[in-house]
């Protein structure tokens, strides 16, 4: 990659002066390494999607740690919620417990997020509390710079807790984040994100979980803003009785881009994992989504899902689906389903029929569309923020 | 205003290129209730469904007027705000869409601003009580996973709300058991009972004379092969429930 090179040069200076308690010099290097030499596991660049995401890198000059400030909200009673080089300072017997042992810290941009981490948030529930405020973790971007903001999540055994991650302002920045989760035997974490990041932003993330025994995981993520969203949901199943859910809703407008990639990888059978996607491009829009199932052969028992529905809304949108399931075990249920499609016209001229103006309908329409997606979200006051959402990309 | 009533004159409509309707006078006033019956395939859906305005049914002559008002040259949904309503054979399901949101962007595009929520929301409860439908209902989507009764009743719960100045029943009573039926004759009848439906002219279209006991018919037409051929009152039901139409065919034939 010859075009990487220069900047990756200036890049790693850029690693000099961190927060070393967080985590170290050679850590860190060893981090930036694996982000140059990582593939993204995306298709070549194709007609429809010019965009070669392997060469992303940000501008040396532009990174600035603290282009980003973490707002939380909800931590109630014995849990912990803190920013990350409080956690590094206080109580790394905690964080260490979950920092860096997720797939997401292997991933090609969340090993850049790890490379430069040191803003971020820490939610610490120890065992057996339930949590019941969801916990709020807010990162406002400061516009034109690069940031790397890095949550990480620890439920001990029969904890439960919901996270609401929001991603908001940076017109014309380069965000990169990571999410990681580990989560003890049967624990309960819904992480949900919604990410509006302001226009002329790239917005890069990898989220991972690794549950444990009989534990209960869901990501729902529902990537709105941004002019580039390049994205990786994934939860390993190591242990048996886990039930894991994945949803991701996007919906480029204008010139927007989106690429997500999910991927379940069970090891271990006699769990569950159910993944539901639902996009919808509009404009010149384009989407990208490659889902990942992979049932190893000892993973006997596995039930699996995966369901993508795609919605055109001009000729000009495109959405590129491509489900990829690995199934090496026998006795396993994997089921899958994706459809692509422009707005039925007998469901329009019902509503017409009823009075209700053709626009107005179409409205309505991709709306109920998304309608059981949204539903997979933690909070009615995010629902509703996802619907006023949607309804504005719509309008 | 112009002279009221659903008025069809010599209307011709096409689907794919193929002529269904052949030329159809029908005139429905204010109140009045009209059955038109006719063997499967002799065009009685695609004279709601032009009535309408669906997409694929190109009218290519003849007038439609709604008390006076052109309907041909209006858009589905301007057709609906005049007043007309079509109750569908095969109503389309749209996942994600709630009843009951759907209900009230319904009544709001056609009767805009004259009941706030609370007020809609109770009147949305007693019709379906009426219709024997339970309060879930309204949380459901659209349409969406429904038995072909319940079909059936969420078009009469709609046209009970929507109370248009005239309906068109498309085989609303196929595919019912008695009881379902008689829910839907029982909403009809306290439509034509209330302020709102007092005027509402119904046109009713069924194989079955079975609903027309329930709602008595001023006028039966029977239609065969795009045209109307006889007219006559609820006796002309009878005799198609004891005869079937070959009779009607016979006599038609011998006319020609």
């Amino acid at each position: 990659m010859p075009s990487a090179a220069v900047p990756a040069a200036g890049l790693h200076r850029r690693l000099e002066g961190l927060d070393l308690l967080l985590l170290g010099a050679k850590e860190r290097t060893d981090s930036f390494e694996r982000f140059s030499l990582a593939s993204s596991g995306r298709q070549k660049p194709s007609r429809f999607w010019r965009v070669d995401i392997d060469a992303i890198v940000p501008e040396p000059e532009r990174i600035a740690l603290d282009g980003v400030t973490v707002r939380v909200d909800g931590a109630d009673g014995r849990a912990i919620v803190c920013d990350l080089a409080t956690a590094a300072r206080d109580r790394m017997d905690l964080l260490g417990r979950a920092f860096g042992l997720t797939t997401a810290a292997t991933s090609k941009f969340g090993a850049l997020a790890r490379a430069f981490s040191g803003i971020g948030c820490f939610v610490y529930v120890p065992a057996d509390y339930d949590c019941k405020r969801p916990i709020a973790v807010t990162y406002a971007v400061a516009p034109n710079l690069a940031v790397f903001p890095y949550t990480v999540v620890l439920l001990e055994r029969g904890a439960r807790a919901t996270v609401i991650e929001r991603y908001e302002g940076g017109a014309g920045a380069f965000v990169c984040a990571a999410t990681e989760a580990i989560t003890e035997e049967n624990s309960d974490l819904t992480c949900a994100a919604y990410q509006r990041l302001d226009a002329g932003s790239r917005f890069l993330f990898a989220r991972a979980g690794r549950p444990g025994r009989d534990a209960k995981i869901t990501w729902a993520s529902a990537d709105f803003g941004s002019d580039l969203t390049v994205g990786d949901l994934s939860v390993t199943i190591a242990e048996p009785g886990i039930e894991a859910g994945i949803t991701s809703l996007f919906f480029p407008t204008g010139s927007q881009h989106v690429d997500i990639v999910s991927t379940v990888d069970h090891t271990v059978g006699e769990s569950a994992s159910h993944t539901r996607v639902k996009s919808a491009a509009t404009d010149r829009g384009q989407a990208r989504y490659l889902g990942n199932i992979r049932i190893a052969h000892d993973a006997q028992g596995t039930d699996s899902s995966l369901r993508d529905d795609a919605l055109l809304l001009s000729k000009h949108a495109h959405i590129d689906s491509v489900p990829a399931l690995e199934i090496a075990a026998n006795d396993v249920k994997a089921y899958h389903g994706a459809t692509v499609g422009a707005l039925d016209e007998e469901q329009i001229f019902y509503l017409e029929s009823r009075g209700i103006a053709r626009t107005a309908a179409e409205r309505m329409i991709a709306l109920g569309f998304f309608d059981p997606a949204i539903a997979r979200f933690p909070t009615e006051a995010l629902r509703e923020v996802l619907r006023q959402a949607l309804q504005a990309k719509l309008s | 205003m112009a002279e009221p009533g659903l008025r069809i004159a010599d209307l011709h409509c096409s689907v794919a290129g193929n002529e269904i309707l052949k030329g159809i006078d029908l005139v429905v006033e204010p109140a009045q209730v009209h059955a038109l019956m006719g063997p499967n395939g002799s065009g009685k859906s695609t004279l709601a469904l032009s009535l309408t305005g669906h997409p694929h049914y190109a009218v290519t002559g003849g007038t439609a007027t709604l008390d006076g008002e052109d309907l041909l040259a209006l858009a589905p949904d301007k057709r609906a705000r005049a007043g007309l309503f079509l109750s569908f054979q095969y109503p389309a399901a749209i996942p994600g869409v709630k009843v009951a949101n759907f209900l009230h962007a319904a009544r709001q595009a056609e009767r805009p601003g004259d009941l706030p929520p609370a007020k809609f929301r109770a009147l949305l409860l007693e019709k379906m009580e009426l219709l024997g439908m339970d309060p879930s209902f309204m949380g459901r989507y659209l349409n969406d996973g429904f038995s072909g009764g319940e079909k059936k009743r969420l078009e009469m719960l709609q046209l009970a709300m929507l109370a248009p100045k005239y309906a068109v029943l498309d085989e609303t009573d196929s595919g019912l058991d008695i009881d379902a039926l008689k829910a839907v004759g029982e909403s009809i009848a306290a439509l034509r009972a209330s302020d709102e439906g007092r005027d509402t002219g119904f046109l009713i279209i069924t194989h079955y004379p079975r609903i027309l006991q329930h709602v008595k018919p001023d006028v039966v037409h029977v239609m065969i092969d795009g045209r109307i051929v006889k007219t006559g009152g609820e006796d002309l039901a009878h005799r198609i429930e004891r005869e079937g139409y070959d009779t009607i065919r016979e006599e038609i034939g011998a006319i020609a």
